[in-house]
């Protein structure tokens, strides 16, 4: 059969009359729908992957989503489309709770061009969140034409392939090419925690201790890219007025010098053993001041696993000492997180503007 | 709200978690009581968990019970493992390590000298800055030798921090000792600075009314006597008064529940728009509405309010008893458990329109919700399945199953106009991820952060106590009409109140 928006539409609403799985006795089913999510996978298994993730977010998320992958094969239909319902059960509640997801998948030319389809399938009245797993891509038309039109875009940084460039070109672009849509990376999300307790070390009483940082240490793992460690570095630069003036990086730098109102501030980004090098995970920051009471700030990772330490020493006598728990986020986490919230992030968009000043100039001709 | 830790420390800036407090010490009075265990320190370690608790933070406990220290903790973790049952021993002993006991006479002024030593010992170890929130959870009987004591120790006084008070219901027993109350308060603490509880207004739901009423504007056109036929506020519980005996018998359903609970959440339907989202201008117009409450007829209470007490039954199939036969209730008890009120706001607003108030134990589930019932359309156009139409219900559920519910007509499909009643939902839990609050960890929360918008003020408790001593008097002085205990437990409550309702379309809601 054709797939027309048309045809998903009467699949969706046989699926819903049906009932989308086994039936339940005497539970009624109710629709909610808060979002329009498209995800875009670049293949079969990522595609499943990503398949995965949405399912997880429904129960949270309930919503329209929409999954395109290109086709594996290029003898397959131009166009198919797959609908299945979500569903599960409130607590407390006697309804069923369901959403729908439609996979698309289309040959990879087709797509370049189904951006005006995915549109007419999208919810009215729905905010449209977009969601590119992988590597930032250059001119490719399906990804701007979405990335202008929904209201927020999700990309991850710890995946691409070129973080320096396809950081910097972010920072340089973004606003003047997708103005108003928000950019938002899995990557910043992931870089909470750590902010809300370095911010927590420095509460109240604390605070003056924030213009005595001289120096900064953030552990990651080695064999990593640091683009995490090196955003959080950014972050802390930005929010505290520090000035860089060397020289921009075309690769991670392992020391970045800063210029605060009070001092020179030494970054170090220092890689540390690890047993999986895939994960661009940070262990441990600290943070030193100076002063008449020098004082040393540590966030750093609990032998519990699910637990960080917070602490910190003023004058080499223990000021503040906590312990937390610190749970790794999945992806479908991480989404979860950032969904929760529709309004724009300043504080992000002020560390990737500071971050585009540290990095190498993108060559702005690639971006149509 | 932009908070001084913010403005202090700009690495805060878009933390979702910005609304975190200045450095205090939280004192408990009554701190070996069930309400410290079961709901304020697991109130107070969700804030932890959330990064809402300030860094420099100490609680001190404060009771009669020789207890030490590590015993206090004790008690306190082994009480938050029935929530938190994954909690470790690395993440308790951080959560707690600014927590003491002091054991001491609520009249003792050596009681008040020491923890003067000991706040000032954590302001300088701790950097609690002399930031200072005292919580009465104590009997209402000591309330107010603590809060003399409190101010003969100079703790009151704002001079180096912040010094609060907050203080649990029962606000006083009836219109008098509210006054007495306030007046004894306010000896020692200026209105700023006092806090009196209703958990009820910490709940996600009843501050959602604010927004569903003050964020939308399809609302406010008909929220008036043209359109709502009545309202009715239901707290039903299937509970029975349980070990409650001794407080219940001396306070009934009225004290225990309309004075506080059902006369806010009337203020919160009823008000005019504040002016703003602060304290004094939401306060301001809950005041209004309850000054504006008529006052009952007292020579024919009967119309306006019944009182039930409940006698035995079965829920859940399970025989219960009723209540003269609970332990430590007066075999005679005319306590009412369940009562009904019907109220008018002499308002132009609400010229007219029944408020309906009912709650009572032992109904057969525990429900709380409001429900806006709309005036019929004057003309019936279109056959219906069974009667008439229905009227047009607004329903807010409080709890459990927190949502909105708008009920109204739709076509029957087929070749005639028929229509049906349907129910178009929404559920708080579906649509949002995030998981309500707790009532007293936002109500913690707030008391830290000095705004009390959720807090009751004292001219509010007083103007609640006076709307309600007519019903209370009389109830307490008169015996109940023919047979009492009056309505099963198990049942919906006394038949009494159905006669209550005057119009034959007005119901008692089936929740």
């Amino acid at each position: 059969m054709t797939t027309t928006a048309q045809s998903i539409e009467k699949d969706l609403a046989d699926l819903w009359k049906q009932g989308p799985e086994e039936n339940v006795k005497g539970a009624g089913l109710q629709k909610v729908y808060t979002t329009n999510l498209v995800a875009y996978a670049s293949g079969h298994d990522e595609g499943y992957r990503v398949e995965q993730i949405l399912n997880d977010l429904a129960e949270d998320h309930p919503g329209r989503y929409i999954l395109i992958r290109p086709a594996a094969d290029p003898t397959e239909p131009a166009l198919r489309h797959y609908v299945s319902g979500h569903c599960f059960f409130e607590e407390g509640r006697e309804k069923r709770i369901c959403c729908d997801l439609v996979k698309l998948v289309a040959q990879k030319d087709v797509i370049e061009n189904l951006y005006g389809f995915t549109f007419s399938l999208l919810l009215p009245d729905l905010p449209v969140e977009f969601w590119w797993p992988g590597d930032l891509p250059y001119n490719n038309v399906f990804f701007d034409k979405m990335a202008e039109e929904s209201n927020r875009v999700w990309v991850d940084s710890s995946k691409f392939k070129e973080p320096i460039k396809s950081i910097a070109r972010l920072s340089a672009f973004w606003d003047k090419r997708y103005h108003p849509t928000l950019l938002e990376d899995l990557n910043w999300v992931r870089l909470k925690r750590w902010r809300a307790l370095i911010a927590e070390l420095f509460d109240g009483v604390w605070a003056k201790y924030l213009g005595h940082i001289r120096q900064v240490t953030i552990e990651y793992g080695e064999g990593s890219q640091p683009t995490r460690s090196f955003l959080l570095a950014c972050w802390l630069a930005a929010q505290l007025g520090w000035k860089y003036t060397g020289p921009r990086f075309s690769s991670y730098p392992n020391q970045l010098e800063f210029e605060s109102p009070e001092g020179p501030v030494q970054v170090l980004l220092k890689p540390v053993p690890v047993p999986d090098p895939s994960l661009d995970r940070i262990f441990a920051i600290g943070l030193v001041t100076d002063g008449v009471e020098p004082g040393i700030f540590t966030v750093v990772r609990d032998e519990d696993p699910h637990c960080v330490v917070v602490r910190s020493e003023i004058s080499h006598k223990l000021a503040f000492s906590r312990t937390v728990t610190f749970e790794h986020l999945h992806t479908n986490e991480l989404l979860h997180v950032g969904l929760k919230h529709l309004e724009p992030d300043p504080v992000w968009k002020k560390t990737l503007a500071f971050a585009g000043t540290l990095l190498e100039k993108p060559d702005l001709t690639q971006t149509r | 709200m932009v908070t001084p830790v913010l403005l202090e420390n700009p690495l805060r800036q878009g933390l979702f978690s910005d609304r975190v407090p200045p450095p205090c010490s939280l004192v408990i009075y009554g701190a070996s009581g069930d309400l410290t265990a079961r709901k304020l320190v697991p109130a107070l370690f969700d804030l932890y968990q959330k990064h809402l608790l300030p860094t420099s933070f100490s609680l001190i406990g404060i009771s009669r019970s020789k207890i030490s220290d590590d015993e206090f903790k004790q008690r306190l973790k082994e009480s938050l493992k029935k929530t938190e049952p994954q909690l470790s021993d690395a993440l308790w002993n951080s959560f707690s390590q600014n927590f003491h006991y002091m054991a001491g006479g609520y009249d003792d002024a050596k009681t008040y000298q020491a923890l003067s030593k000991v706040l000032d010992d954590m302001d300088k170890d701790n950097g609690t800055a002399g930031n200072r929130i005292y919580y009465l959870s104590t009997p209402p009987e000591v309330f107010e030798d603590i809060i003399s004591n409190l101010g003969a120790a100079g703790l009151s006084k704002e001079d180096k921090g912040f010094s609060r008070i907050v203080i649990e219901k029962p606000f006083g027993r009836d219109l008098d000792s509210a006054k007495e109350l306030n007046l004894k308060v306010r000896e020692v603490f200026q209105e700023h600075q006092i806090y009196r509880i209703d958990h009820y207004l910490g709940k996600e739901t009843v501050q959602n009314l604010l927004v569903m009423r003050f964020a939308n504007s399809i609302f406010e056109p008909i929220w008036d006597r043209r359109h709502v036929d009545h309202v009715q506020i239901t707290a039903s519980e299937e509970l029975g008064v349980g070990s409650r005996a001794g407080y219940y018998e001396s306070s009934g359903i009225l004290r225990d529940m309309f004075q506080n609970h059902l006369f806010q959440v009337m203020c919160l339907i009823a008000m005019e728009p504040p002016v703003a989202y602060d304290a004094d201008a939401i306060r301001n117009e809950k005041l209004k509405i309850l000054k504006s409450i008529r006052p009952f007829d007292t020579h024919a209470l009967d119309n306006w309010a019944v009182r039930g007490q409940y006698g035995p039954g079965y829920l859940e199939g399970a025989k219960v008893p009723g209540y003269r036969q609970e332990e430590g209730v007066n075999p005679k008890s005319i306590t009412p458990t369940y009562a009904a009120l019907k109220i008018f706001l002499d308002t132009w607003r609400w010229h007219g329109v029944p408020f309906l108030l009912r709650s009572g134990k032992r109904l057969p589930k525990r429900a709380t919700e409001v429900a806006i019932q709309f005036k019929e359309p004057p003309n019936l156009l279109f056959k219906t399945n069974v009667g008439g139409l229905s009227p047009n219900v607004l329903v807010v559920r409080i709890q459990p199953d927190e949502g909105i519910t708008l009920k109204f007509e739709t076509k029957v499909p087929g070749m005639s106009m028929e229509a049906r009643t349907v129910n178009m939902d929404f559920s708080y839990g579906s649509s949002f991820a995030e998981g309500t609050s707790e009532a007293y960890e936002r109500l913690l929360l707030d008391c830290m952060l000095g705004d009390a918008t959720l807090f009751i003020r004292g001219d509010e408790a007083e103007a609640a106590w006076g709307a309600l001593m007519p019903v209370l008097t009389q109830w307490e002085t008169t015996e109940p009409a023919g047979d009492f205990p009056n309505y099963e437990a198990g049942s919906w409550g006394p038949v009494a109140a159905d006669r209550m309702l005057e119009k034959p379309w007005r119901k008692w809601r089936r929740l």
